[in-house]
């Protein structure tokens, strides 16, 4: 390993010791730096999963507070966004199966309107516009496909997770992932012809 | 060139993570294969396109969790204090029990020889005198565990 890759690592441990050592103080302090940093993920993610902003920001909360209850258990051998993302999904199930007695993989095919809320970033009206139709475009094609595809497309595109972190939080093989994500891109290709980037 | 061929390229693409060998077997193969290009660049696009998703979370949203998190780590905090509070409880009275169990029951012996009882019945007053205090609390403990079911289980007006 050359020093660079060294030096990587031994970063990424230290950070998710300090992490996993706050996490069972249930250090307040953590939390909301942890909150701040990982509120435009979590938040994408859910609504993905949920097809709902208005669930998905209940779940969103929810998580949080299982991350304060259950601190003691994240591991530090592995990403916090990992055990993050494992929460918030479980919360998701639970939620669902609350909902009505159905199968895992199916709960999230319900599509509801879902806000979207454009990054403050101050753009003409114009570009607010075609920013939010492209957004509205990219949403529609996302939850027209099936969603474990849908699922690993989102994690592994948006919110840039390796494939052995996706498949810890789906609980699927690796093998499964890829197949996901082939078969996701694929089905969204026809739908985002023309969508600029 | 086979098709299972394409489709491991295709696969390379879409998942990412080559290692040098496939990476350089990928392009190599793009540079032979139309199809594949062109699938890769749908593919770059399609990724891009989701990358510009500008979904965000409220401030309000953020500070409310905060604020809600913060609230439950203090209860949970008072809750273990609490639950400190009743082991030391439990130790202590465990301890001093086990100090002064031999002094009070020579105690009661003695006040039975005094007042020359059968052994009987000083055993008896020794065995109500020591168990009444753990009796007691526990029967308030019962009582007020019904009263919070029963208020639990009252209708939220």
């Amino acid at each position: 390993m050359n020093s660079a890759a060294c030096y990587f690592v031994n970063g990424m441990e230290s950070e998710t010791s300090v992490i996993a050592r706050g996490l069972r103080r249930r250090d307040p302090d953590l939390l909301d730096r942890l909150i701040e940093q990982y509120q435009h993920r979590l938040l994408r993610y859910l609504i993905h999963l949920t097809g709902n902003r208005e669930l998905a920001e209940d779940i969103f909360q929810e998580t949080w507070i299982r991350v304060l209850e259950r601190g003691a258990q994240y591991d530090a051998k592995y990403e916090f966004s990992t055990w993050l993302f494992s929460i918030a999904r479980n919360l998701t199930i639970d939620h669902q199966r609350r909902k009505k007695p159905a199968s895992l993989e199916g709960l999230l095919d319900e599509e509801e309107n879902v806000s979207l809320d454009p990054a403050d970033t101050r753009p003409s009206a114009f570009e607010v516009a075609v920013q939010h139709q492209q957004a509205e475009q990219i949403t529609a094609a996302l939850s027209g496909i099936p969603a474990e595809y849908r699922e690993a497309v989102v994690l592994r595109f948006q919110e840039g997770l390796a494939l052995d972190e996706i498949a810890r939080i789906t609980s699927a093989p690796l093998g499964t992932v890829k197949s996901r994500l082939y078969r996701g891109l694929g089905a969204l290709m026809p739908h985002l012809k023309g969508v600029q980037g | 060139m086979t098709r299972d061929l394409h489709e491991q390229a295709r696969e390379l693409i879409a998942c990412g993570e080559l290692t040098d060998a496939q990476h350089t077997w990928l392009q190599a193969h793009l540079r032979n294969c139309d199809p594949c290009g062109a699938y890769a660049q749908a593919a770059d696009q399609v990724v891009r396109s989701l990358h510009s998703v500008p979904l965000a979370a409220d401030r309000s949203l953020v500070r409310a969790t905060q604020l809600r998190v913060r609230a439950r780590a203090e209860e949970l905090q008072r809750r273990q204090e609490r639950l400190w509070l009743v082991w030391m409880s439990c130790a202590l009275v465990g301890l001093s029990a086990a100090l002064t169990t031999v002094l009070l029951w020579r105690g009661f012996e003695w006040v039975g020889e005094s007042v020359q009882v059968s052994n009987l019945v000083w055993q008896v007053g020794f065995a109500v005198f020591w168990i009444t205090p753990a009796l007691t609390a526990g029967v308030l403990l019962v009582a007020r565990g019904t009263h919070f079911m029963e208020s639990d289980s009252k209708p939220q007006g």
